[in-house]
């Protein structure tokens, strides 16, 4: 009778949130999936859309300026993470390190600053940051003035644009990701350092074999969110850069907005927005087959 | 569990990216062309909004217009909304069809014919097309239209000329401004300063990150050099002698006489940024800008702002003469509201623009672009500012009205606009030459006219 019945209780529960993201998450899947196949003018009912086929999928890898522009925002957007991750990982494991473990006094304090950012909404530390890094006003070249270091162009060079986006990102993250390091490392029991301490392993030893290795599924978590959050990066370039200089900063949020919104182009965005999807199922897939490979060894 | 979590992370970014899309989708598509009759006092409360990207100022301006006619009209309430210029068009896009859209919107005259194809914008009625045309120059009357419908109240008129620092002039020796381009590459050495191969203070400012401003004073220098952006019969025109000139001019203030550091022109959303601290701090001696930045000039500058003056385009070696770029702002009704909301519309709009709802024979409306420093279009609002437009900066503008073209207005314009900033900002970076940015510029352009039909 149990038996029976179980699959019946199940369904019940189940059906709620299958429903919701049948209707969430599917449908505009499905969606976005069909008009990526049609040509269609966003301020304008679906049903005038028409089928193009793989036109608008052909169109983002030929040379003409419509492909160019995405192969680079596509380009920008995964540097941008790229580099976000390569910044936040390192110093959010040694700022949890820092906090977790050692005797400092205001642990709490920096804890509490620390995440203070990551409260702030970026359009806000966007606005900031673009006065920060203002060339002929800004404090930050001012500063760096005092030691004799000339001004730099920041956020109107081709060549610092991007990476002072990762910097902002950076500054505002770090908080959280370092929040979730030290949320990992009170899993870690005491006596597994204090048995590597017998061993004697010391302070960079101690972490590069101990600490690191135990927080592996910790940090696979944070490379995963601080993967989608970089991904989804647009307050920054809407705010301050729109894309530029010579679209350095243009990135696929920014990029399928303007195409799908401000042009009207929706079957090309939505072409962008299944690249962006498919991008991302690759990486993930393959940060996941990389922990697992590490697990395995 | 990891297999699930991935799933599940995944299928939620496409989520995000759909939904943004499938936001954007749905709403019917009633056309214009609503015939509008004066909302009086009674009827049913009617509720509209103004979207606009003015500034905090003038934001506060149309608000005391509003209030005024919401006295006389209190089954009318409008409310005005404010964006960041960058977010204008995609706000207006994104939130036309809406029950909460914005039922009035002004608008670059460029996006005009793409807001009409997509029933954004309604026609005007009978009465204020008649109006329009009667009341405006003929050619602002057209650049509110649409094969020969009209869409919109003409607002403003802008165009483009040289601004200089004359105190940086005298410092330099210089003094009259460039008339030629020779001149002007020639003044802009003299006037550039430099720590090492740094520049400190430009000689020529050129602006980028920002597609009106990258490409209207560069179209000036084009115009002015007896070129064209797209020919009589539609078809992209940078493929001429003329435009390689201009690109080669750019190629030479930036790469050749490092007269121009790209870096200290970049603009922000909100157009204004490094390009306008430049000037005002006396780091930029020359720059090509249109008049509405008079008043950014004058808050950043303060008294120093005597010591800026403006001249007409410097003429290239193929050009008869100067020649900038001018456009049109106006004012527009969303076709997807209803009839109710667009009869309120236009009839505020009249309000708005009619000598009624100013003093001394001008409009509210020309009173409001006149405090940030933008020529007004009706005919009536020009003959009461007339004495107000003969003030030195102005005059320097008003002076070349004559002489300037308008920047092209045809389906898909503004990408067009923006394909020609990214090859302009790329010369400008030094990442291609000058003959590259050449056919680039015109195989991007007739890519994107090509497209839109």
């Amino acid at each position: 009778m149990r038996v029976a019945r179980q699959p019946l209780w199940t369904v019940g529960f189940l059906a709620p949130s299958v429903a919701l993201i049948g209707v969430f998450v599917l449908v505009p899947i499905g969606l976005t999936l069909w008009l990526s196949l049609h040509e269609w003018s966003t301020a304008t009912p679906f049903s005038e859309a028409s089928w193009v086929g793989l036109d608008n999928f052909k169109a983002l890898f030929e040379g003409a300026i419509v492909g160019r522009d995405f192969r680079q925002s596509w380009r920008n957007t995964f540097v941008y993470a790229g580099l976000s991750i390569a910044l936040i990982l390192p110093l959010s494991v040694v700022l949890g390190i820092i906090i977790q473990r050692s005797t400092i006094r205001g642990r709490t304090v920096l804890r509490t600053v620390l995440f203070a950012t990551y409260t702030i909404p970026m359009i806000a530390v966007a606005i900031v940051w673009s006065k920060l890094y203002s060339p002929s006003e800004g404090p930050i070249n001012e500063a760096l003035g005092w030691f004799g270091i000339a001004p730099q162009p920041w956020l109107s060079s081709t060549s610092t644009a991007l990476v002072s986006l990762v910097f902002l990102n950076v500054w505002q993250q770090l908080g959280y990701f370092t929040v979730l390091v030290v949320a990992g490392l009170t899993q870690i029991s005491p006596s597994v350092f204090e048995a590597a301490a017998l061993d004697g392993a010391r302070t960079l030893k101690l972490h590069a074999y101990v600490t690191i290795p135990l927080l592996r599924r910790t940090l696979l978590f944070c490379v995963v969110i601080a993967l989608i959050n970089a991904i989804q990066v647009f307050e920054p370039v809407v705010a301050i850069t729109q894309g530029g200089p010579v679209g350095s900063t243009n990135v696929l949020t920014y990029h399928i907005r303007q195409v799908g919104i401000e042009r009207s182009q929706g079957g090309l965005a939505s072409a962008m927005a299944v690249m962006l999807l498919l991008s991302l199922m690759v990486v993930v897939t393959f940060v996941f087959a990389l922990a697992r490979r590490a697990e395995d060894r | 569990m990891l297999r699930r979590s991935r799933w599940l992370t995944t299928v939620a970014l496409g989520a995000v990216s759909a939904l943004a899309l499938a936001a954007c989708g749905g709403g019917d598509d009633s056309g214009g062309g609503t015939a509008a009759a004066p909302t009086g006092g009674g009827g049913e409360q009617v509720e509209i909004s103004f979207l606009t990207h003015w500034a905090p100022d003038q934001v506060a301006k149309l608000e005391s217009v509003v209030d005024a006619y919401e006295q006389e009209h209190p089954n009318v309430s409008i409310e005005v909304r404010a964006v960041p210029f960058a977010d204008l068009l995609t706000t207006l896009r994104s939130q036309a069809g809406s029950d909460n859209g914005p039922t009035m919107a002004g608008i670059y005259d460029l996006w005009l014919p793409e807001l009409v194809r997509d029933g954004v914008v309604a026609e005007a009625p009978e009465a204020q097309a008649a109006e329009i045309q009667s009341e405006w120059p003929a050619n602002l009357a057209a650049a509110a239209s649409v094969d020969g419908k009209v869409y919109g109240f003409p607002n403003e008129v802008d165009l483009y000329a040289l601004n200089y620092n004359k105190k940086l002039f005298e410092e330099a020796g210089i003094s009259e401004p460039p008339a030629t381009w020779d001149e002007l590459v020639a003044d802009a050495e003299k006037l550039t300063k430099r720590d090492g191969d740094r520049i400190t203070q430009q000689g020529f400012g050129l602006i980028s990150s920002w597609a009106a401003g990258t490409v209207h004073p560069w179209t000036s220098l084009l115009y002015s050099n007896g070129g064209e952006l797209i020919d009589e019969a539609g078809r992209p025109a940078l493929d001429t002698p003329q435009a390689l000139q201009t690109f080669e001019l750019v190629e030479n203030l930036v790469g050749k006489a490092k007269v121009t550091d790209p870096a200290m022109s970049t603009a922000d959303a909100n157009t204004t940024g490094p390009y306008l601290e430049s000037f005002v701090s006396g780091k930029t001696a020359m720059i090509i800008m249109a008049n509405w930045w008079e008043s950014a000039l004058k808050a950043g500058m303060k008294e120093a702002f005597e010591d800026v003056a403006t001249a007409p385009i410097p003429v290239g070696p193929s050009g008869d003469g100067p020649h900038p770029v001018s456009y049109s702002w106006m004012t527009v009704v969303n076709g997807k509201a209803d009839d109710a909301e667009q009869q309120a519309a236009w009839d505020f709009l009249d309000y708005l623009n009619s000598p009624e709802s100013g003093t001394d024979g001008a409009s509210a409306m020309a009173e409001l672009l006149q405090s940030m420093g933008i020529l007004p279009s009706r005919t009536s609002d020009l003959e009461a500012y007339a004495d107000e437009l003969d003030r030195p900066f102005l005059k320097g503008y008003t002076e070349q009205l004559e002489n300037a073209k308008p920047f092209p207005i045809v389906l898909g314009g503004q990408e067009f606009t923006e394909a020609l900033q990214k090859d302009l900002e790329a010369l400008q970076a030094g990442q291609i030459t000058a003959r590259e940015a050449q056919e680039r510029a015109q195989a991007d352009a007739e890519s994107v006219l090509g497209a839109a039909g």
